[in-house]
């Protein structure tokens, strides 16, 4: 049998305005129907990333077909996203070594673009992203990368470097030592996936709220009279608006997450010693 | 006398809000400031911003995550 995801508790809009679960925790709880696909376990988050995938690389394969020297529209805009992505973040921020990072950056951009998208398609409305373990899983890849960059770069005067910082006075330099330590290979990390996880879930909480709020309230309008209906269809058009809203960020945090990772590679590879 | 009652995680968040609220009221302003004056670099401008403002909103939403831990 098939579980709702998510399985509000039932609310009464005689007594509150707002339809709030009894404890928040309820929406993260992971009810959802495991499908056996040749043995493996599927679930709707893992569909999606394959679908995401999917996504990925149908756009790139239906783009880039062609490569005419007087491309269509698709292919401009393939184009251009794939230029903005190296003149601007790969070559702009890392420099011209910055080259070699440029094809992950770019996955990098495409997954978390269209992992967010899918918070505002219809029928879906659930972001990959908003799982914490894609977030980390991405993470912990530009972690990898800007540590192995790093030694490979600079030897062990990488960490070296880090943890015995040149150009600090010496009393303090274990103080800021240790410091840097700590935010470079832990809070880099952390802050990284903890942003995109919770501008993603930030979104989708305040969408499913408020326009769970205004369904109930739209459905049960004969019983609550309709002052409270009215108060639904401020609810549903705050929801609507914050839609637009959800645009805005869906696209900036994709870009973020990707500065991020090339700003973090940059200082690893230009590292000033 | 009633009693006041409800996640006291709510007065955490909102008080980690106020910081990065100001901070990145600072940054977006002088961020406007320096490309109306230099409207060529805004380029520049603009990617520094936003970087800047990922640093400084990571503190919210630390704070957002840590309302739903607790």
């Amino acid at each position: 049998m098939e579980e709702l995801i998510l399985a509000a508790a039932p609310c009464d809009l005689s007594e509150s305005a707002v339809c709030a679960p009894a404890n928040v925790n309820e929406l993260f709880e992971f009810r959802e129907t495991v499908y056996f696909v040749f043995g493996l376990p599927i679930t709707r988050t893992v569909f999606l990333i394959f679908l995401v995938a999917a996504f990925a690389i149908a756009l790139f394969y239906f783009g880039l077909r062609k490569r005419s020297t007087q491309p269509g529209k698709f292919q401009l805009a393939i184009e251009s996203l794939m230029t903005f992505v190296r003149d601007d973040i790969a070559i702009g921020i890392i420099g011209p070594t910055g080259i070699k990072y440029y094809p992950y950056l770019l996955s990098l951009l495409i997954f978390i673009l269209i992992g967010n998208v899918f918070k505002i398609t219809p029928f879906i409305n659930l972001p990959v992203t908003a799982r914490m373990a894609i977030p980390l899983f991405l993470a912990l890849l530009t972690w990898v990368i800007f540590v192995f960059a790093g030694f490979k770069r600079n030897g062990f005067s990488y960490f070296l470097g880090i943890v015995w910082p040149p150009g600090v006075p010496a009393a303090l330099k274990p103080l800021v030592g240790v410091i840097e330590f700590f935010s470079t290979f832990f809070v880099r990390p952390f802050s990284l996936a903890v942003r995109l996880f919770a501008n993603l879930v930030a979104g989708h909480v305040m969408l499913t709220l408020l326009l769970t709020t205004a369904f109930v309230s739209f459905a049960t309008i004969g019983e609550i009279g309709l002052v409270k209906g009215a108060f639904g269809f401020a609810w549903w058009a705050l929801g609507l608006s914050i839609f637009m809203f959800e645009i805005i960020v869906i696209i900036l945090q994709a870009y973020i997450f990707t500065l991020l990772s090339a700003v973090y590679i940059n200082t690893s590879v230009n590292a000033e010693h | 006398m009633e009693e006041l009652s409800g996640a006291i995680a709510l007065i955490g968040y909102g008080l980690a809000t106020l910081g990065p609220g100001i901070g990145i009221g600072i940054i977006a302003g002088n961020s406007v400031q320096a490309m109306a004056r230099q409207p060529e670099a805004a380029g520049m401008v603009r990617t520094a911003m936003f970087m800047g403002i990922a640093f400084t909103e990571a503190l919210a939403l630390i704070a957002f995550v840590l309302f739903f831990l607790t």
